[in-house]
């Protein structure tokens, strides 16, 4: 199944073309892979982080779509 | 609550639907001022909102804090010298209250977790996550999408550091999240929080739910 991913802030370092940005980048999964199996498989560090999928709040036990649009975001300290 | 039926979807940022028409700033502030926030974190973020929202007629609201007036929290935050050790709900409702006594505030002085959240903050027009810890705010966040699903979430996440203030901004990250900052400027030795920065950002939070709650779907 093809997932697009979004990484924000810091996070984008971690994208696999080393580009950075947070433009969507189209990944080749098996079917029924969750979020935290690409979370593991992309290396990205164990902070505070929110996930989205389509726009919308998503556990990282979930699994994922084909078409599916996945965006984390790790919010930074201060306030 | 507004109407949020026609807000545009997160993936088509470049479809901008009609604004309602608003003329009178009359009728706008008698709109706010049927309207409640509540606003989790009253320090250099959530004090300085709180007070703009009151001014801009928004009379109902809810603080939370545990924490203490401190002498470090005068560079910032909206508080005196003669409150220090003052539970900051409190001296920031003393001060709300000078501000415009019609005020009505509900104070809660209790450490945020995942498990109060929900209670706190549920039955809130809009919700302003205003706290310093990155933990702490993704767990607001979660918490609320999850548990809250429709009621709107203002966040803030990159404000400290000298960097330009132009590069603090509000986007629309979810359905009912709207994230406000330049997203990776944390607090760290040689990056402290700057009056004027934390101000810009609160500004956009404030500005953002005065937004949303008169129908504007667009931060």
């Amino acid at each position: 199944m093809h997932v697009d991913v979004a990484l924000f802030a810091h996070l984008a370092a971690f994208q696999p073309d080393g580009k950075g940005g947070r433009a969507p980048r189209s990944f080749e999964l098996p079917d029924g892979t969750t979020i935290a199996e690409v979370i593991e498989t992309l290396g990205l560090p164990d902070q505070p982080r929110v996930v989205f999928v389509n726009g919308r709040h998503a556990e990282e036990d979930a699994a994922l779509h084909d078409g599916d649009r996945l965006a984390i975001f790790p919010p930074v300290a201060g306030g | 609550m507004p109407d949020y039926s026609d807000l545009r979807p997160h993936d088509r940022p470049d479809v901008r639907v009609p604004v309602p028409p608003v003329e009178l700033d009359a009728e706008l502030r008698a709109r706010l001022r049927e309207c409640s926030a509540c606003i989790l974190g009253v320090g250099g973020l959530g004090s300085n909102i709180a007070a703009m929202l009151l001014r801009s007629g928004l009379l109902t609201m809810t603080l939370v804090d545990f924490d203490r007036v401190d002498p470090g929290n005068l560079n910032r935050q909206l508080f005196f010298r003669d409150q220090i050790g003052m539970l900051k709900t409190e001296a920031l409702a003393a001060t709300l209250m000078r501000i415009d006594p019609d005020v009505s505030l509900t104070l809660v002085s209790e450490t945020l977790t995942a498990d109060n959240v929900v209670r706190i903050a549920q039955g809130a027009d809009v919700i302003i996550e205003a706290v310093d810890r990155a933990d702490t705010k993704a767990m607001i966040i979660n918490t609320v999408l999850r548990d809250l699903p429709d009621t709107p979430l203002v966040t803030a996440s990159g404000l400290a550091g000298y960097g330009s203030a132009n590069a603090i901004v509000t986007e629309r990250f979810a359905e009912r999240l709207f994230v406000v900052g330049d997203l990776t400027s944390d607090v760290r030795e040689g990056h402290p929080l700057f009056a004027s920065r934390v101000m810009v950002a609160a500004a956009h939070q404030a500005h953002a739910v005065i937004r949303l709650l008169l129908g504007f779907p667009d931060p």
